[in-house]
């Protein structure tokens, strides 16, 4: 089928699946069914539309008006290289949360009315289907109109779950932070329609070139904590934890996966395509400033994730990790653009794990949200420390929950392991193009992705055995069941990709190459990193004088695979009788479920390594009999605060108050004093803006 | 100076040859250990006796293990032995075809500590959640050191890949050494007992709740089970004396394709890892085991050491 078809076939399920919430006047569960199908049929026509710009023509971009909506502006869809990148992206976590969707609601809320299935049926396509569209967009009124719809509808389905005080606040919170980044972005959006008298891409990239330096980094510098507020960069990231974990699992999977990425694929087109300046290398203040950011996300991220109980949070937080890495990568790629030598190679890498890096954390943070979400229908339960022993109650959901763990813990022969591989390689590679300063900042995000990598292993050895391993430490985990199949289908199919792009990553890198080439004018991902065939993942940095690092996943996993075989055959040993089963040695007392070490226990030794950063707090109150040596009861209360939380918000908001209080003051309640502040504010307004017009 | 690339058959037999030696060098460090502390001690085939006879026994298992518990050594094993795979034995250069640089050598290992990591809060016991807990800690703080260290002579090199890296070194001696040098071998000798699982950061010699770490991971495991994860641990400590050699000491004739030179190879390989076991029992002998809240600040000692090499490499 022909990519404009596949474009305006996409529209038409998204429209579709949004009106078929109307069906929810008759049956809820048909909306459900023939919603979630519809967000399918858009997602497959979404990937067709990518991989078909894609694999096609280099260079060739789709573009396609739309309706005269607006008398001032001209709507258009423009599809490039890096807009089919993130649509692909989107695409293929809505095919994983459509089809667990439908069966996830109705496990999770099975007494839920018709009206709140039908908001959730329409805001979900609405969601994605902006998502989708805003990728595509070709002018600044569809990418604001698309982002608006986007945030609206992600609002509606964060407070449309549990219907209770705490989910009302997390989205005002994310409502109140969205809307600051908003603002931001039309700031810059009106600024340069200004200039450019028109609203399409291509008139605002000429009107950016005649900017001067000091307004373009301006801009830029709006466009990015615009951007970073949505992608949920330290310290702009409260709303994140609490917001993700609100809504539905398949959505918090679509808002952690993909609606982060949005950002990202905004940052990129500012920074290198609306933004940048006509030749010459961008100035250095952008790159280091996004490199430095991702740098406190990717480990103030997982360090606050290590401390959480809640499933869902703790995936949240993790979000704010993932984003750190990929903004190293992408800051390293603008600090190395079109600078002389090996650099715009090395940007070439640098940008491709950051790429690779997104669909990488889209595919394992969406397999884990569904897999939290499988154990949250089943239980009804978010904090780990209720649960446990689910591996022998629901095998499929651990297994493929532990293969998202490995994938997110950059461990090899999974995914998540390539595009760390990758930042590395670039961040090794910046080391010996900079020295002093900059080679040690360099040198130190290198060691802090090292540690994050370490972080995340720990975090998810406990968040998986807490989780699904040992005893049940409730009912509810005593009870649960394996989730149905389509949820497990859903799973799987986020599951197959994470094998796929760890095992065989090359073959992924044609995919990078259109967008590579288009962004930084350079050689594609393909030409660069697998110079030397699919199977083989180079750095390709021969203008440096090396070529020498060079590694093939599907080498190494080959191996892993011929040695577990062999290992098995030992393992079975010489009597091949079935194991003896006997209890766990609990030193000879009765085990009870009281004996596995709680995800609080396991995180405590990383709480005091690192009490300067979590301030813990803890509280502990005993009821003894009398004497304090017979204890009847002992209370456990611990905390650990977010330093962002503390440190910038809290004071803000005491600022805000103490100025609220000011102004109170000034506030006598008489109509005449209040018209003469109008009038002075427009008095000065007009000194200031008004000459000269 | 470049070195010949080698063929997939001689990595596998350097690979072997690796596995095999593993237990021979806790072995020794065992023997040692003991003549140190005026014992007569076992033997220095020891472990290979008690592989044998662990794998010739059965199995019991914890009636709240997963299915997944009886998946844990065979996984754990199967990395160790891969990562061993990646480093260079008797020759440098790089493989014929390329399998794995540093970077994946410390993830694969890092794979085996998380299943084990894994493996133990399965038995849903006390002392596998604590000795897990804190093999964690431990581990998220050694690499980042290791990566550092690799990063200070990748920087030199220009590469991560080990056997490049080991052919960089070239042959000569202690003597081509810089200062950069010096501070990243510091690093590691602080480092190496951490990896290995050893005293001052833990103790292999006894399965007191208070003081372990790794073996605690270890105790619900049995039979062939064990077998397999004891032998992940000898080949891991081989593989991480393996690491440190091939970054810091020059291997033996590079050029060396014929049986002499593949001797001369092993013999230098050999008397590298000798000299490191050696060290670590040394270490073990004089150090009494530091409380566990203390370990960070001994780590902190490699960090700073590493970061203090990698600078001078850069400034």
């Amino acid at each position: 089928m022909e990519v404009g078809a596949s474009l305006n076939l996409m529209a038409a399920c998204y429209g579709a699946g949004a009106i078929s919430a109307l069906l929810a006047r008759w049956s809820g569960r048909l909306a459900l069914a023939v919603g979630h199908l519809a967000t399918l049929a858009g997602a497959v026509a979404g990937v067709a539309v990518s991989l078909g710009v894609l694999l096609g023509a280099p260079g060739h971009t789709l573009s396609q008006p739309l309706l005269v909506l607006f008398p001032f502006a001209r709507l258009s869809l423009s599809v490039d290289g890096l807009s089919a990148y993130f649509l692909l992206v989107i695409s293929v976590v809505a095919i994983a949360a459509a089809i667990y969707g439908p069966a996830y609601l109705r496990t999770h809320s099975p007494d839920a009315g018709p009206a709140r299935q039908a908001a959730q049926v329409l805001a979900l396509n609405v969601f994605v289907g902006c998502m989708a569209f805003l990728c595509c967009a070709g002018d600044a009124l569809s990418f604001l109109l698309c982002w608006e719809g986007m945030t609206l509808a992600s609002y509606v389905l964060v407070v449309s779950d549990d219907q209770d005080g705490e989910n009302a606040r997390a989205g005002l919170l994310y409502m109140v932070m969205a809307h600051g980044g908003t603002v931001l972005l039309m700031v810059v959006f009106l600024f340069l329609t200004d200039r450019a008298g028109a609203f399409d891409f291509a008139a605002l990239r000429a009107a950016a070139h005649g900017l001067d330096g000091s307004t373009r980094t301006t801009l830029f510098f709006l466009a990015f904590v615009g951007f970073a507020t949505k992608a949920g960069a330290v310290p702009l990231h409260v709303w994140l934890p609490r917001a993700h974990p609100a809504a539905p699992s398949h959505v918090s999977a679509l808002m952690s996966g993909v609606m982060l990425k949005v950002a990202i694929y905004g940052m990129l087109r500012f920074g290198f395509d609306l933004l940048a300046p006509v030749a010459g290398p961008l100035p250095p203040s952008w790159g280091w400033t996004v490199l430095v950011a991702g740098t406190i996300s990717a480990v103030l991220g997982v360090l606050y994730a290590l401390q959480q109980h809640d499933l869902k949070r703790l995936l949240a937080f993790h979000s704010v990790e993932n984003i750190g890495i990929i903004l190293i990568g992408v800051g390293l790629a603008m600090i190395l653009w079109r600078r002389e030598g090996a650099g715009g190679v090395l940007a070439t890498v640098a940008l491709t794990a950051a790429l690779l890096h997104t669909i990488n954390h889209a595919a394992f943070k969406g397999l884990l949200f569904l897999g939290a979400g499988s154990v949250i229908a089943r239980t009804h339960v978010r904090n780990m420390e209720e649960l446990g022993g689910l591996a022998r109650r629901m095998p499929w959901t651990a297994g493929l929950f532990l293969l998202g763990a490995v994938a997110i813990s950059a461990l090899p022969p999974l995914n998540g392991f390539v595009s760390e591989w990758l930042t590395f390689q670039a961040l090794l590679g910046g080391t010996g193009l900079f020295h002093g300063p900059a080679g040690l900042v360099i040198v130190f995000t290198a060691a802090m992705l090292a540690l994050t990598g370490g972080l995340a292993a720990a975090c998810f050895a406990k968040a998986f055995g807490v989780t699904f391993l040992g005893r049940p430490r409730t009912s509810h985990a005593e009870d649960a069941t394996e989730a149905p199949p389509s949820m497990i289908v859903g799973m799987a199919w986020l599951g197959a990709l994470c094998v796929a792009l760890g095992v065989a990553p090359g073959y992924a890198m044609r995919l990078l190459d259109a967008p590579t080439a288009e962004l930084l004018q350079g050689p594609g991902a393909s030409a660069v990193v697998t110079a030397h065939g699919p199977l083989v993942l180079s750095t390709g940095l021969t203008a440096l004088g090396t070529d020498a690092t060079a590694i093939s996943m599907t080498l190494v996993a080959a191996l892993l695979i011929v040695l577990a075989a062999l290992a098995w055959i030992l393992r079975r040993g010489v009597r091949h009788g079935a194991p003896r089963v006997a209890p766990t040695w609990t030193c000879g007392m009765t085990p009870t479920s009281r004996f596995d070490y709680t995800a609080t226990a396991f995180a405590k030794p990383l709480r005091l390594v690192f009490a300067a950063l979590y301030r813990p707090r803890r509280e502990v109150i005993r009821e003894t009999a009398g004497t304090p040596y017979v204890v009847r009861r002992i209370r456990y209360a611990g905390e650990v605060v977010d330093l962002a939380e503390t440190q910038i918000y809290h004071r803000v908001q005491r600022g805000i108050t103490e100025l609220s209080r000011t102004i109170r003051a000034r506030s006598t309640g008489r109509i005449h004093g209040y018209i003469g502040f109008v009038l002075g504010a427009l008095f000065v307004a007009l000194l200031l803006f008004g000459v000269g017009r | 100076m470049m070195a010949d690339e080698k063929s997939l058959g001689f990595v596998v037999l350097e690979m072997i040859l690796l596995v095999s030696l593993g237990p021979l060098v806790t072995g020794i460090i065992q023997k040692t250990k003991a003549r140190l502390q005026s014992r007569q001690g076992a033997g220095v085939l020891q472990p290979y006796r008690d592989l044998i006879k662990l794998f010739r026994k059965g199995t019991v298992q914890a009636d709240t293990a997963s299915g997944l518990f009886r998946m844990v050594p065979v996984l754990v094993l199967a990395a160790t032995v891969a990562a061993g795979a990646l480093v260079p034995v008797v020759r440098a250069g790089p493989p014929a075809f390329p399998m794995g640089d540093a970077l994946l050598l410390l993830g694969l290992l890092a794979l085996a500590r998380f299943l084990t990591a894994v493996g133990a809060l399965d038995a849903g016991g006390a002392f596998g959640g604590m000795g897990a807990s804190r093999e964690m800690m431990v581990a998220l703080l050694v690499e980042p050191v290791m990566m550092m260290v690799v990063f200070s002579t990748a920087v030199a090199a220009g590469t991560t890949e080990l056997g490049v890296l080991a052919a960089h070194r070239g042959t000569s001696w202690i003597l081509a050494w810089r200062a950069a040098d010096f501070l990243g071998f510091a690093a590691m000798l602080v480092l190496l007992p951490a990896e290995t699982g050893r005293i001052p950061v833990d103790n292999p010699d006894t399965h007191l709740e208070l003081t372990m770490l790794h073996e605690g991971m270890l105790l619900e495991h049995s039979g062939p089970g064990l077998g397999c994860m004891l032998l992940a641990s000898h080949t891991r400590q081989i593989v991480t004396l393996g690491l440190v050699s091939a970054l810091f000491f020059p291997l033996g004739p590079v050029d060396g394709a014929d049986v002499t030179g593949f001797l001369l190879g092993a013999g230098a390989f050999a008397t590298k890892i000798l000299v490191l076991a050696l060290y670590l029992a040394f270490v073990e002998s004089s150090y009494a085991k530091l409380r566990l809240f203390r370990v960070p600040q001994y780590l902190g000692i490699g960090f700073v050491c590493a970061l203090t090499a990698l600078a001078l490499r850069i400034l």
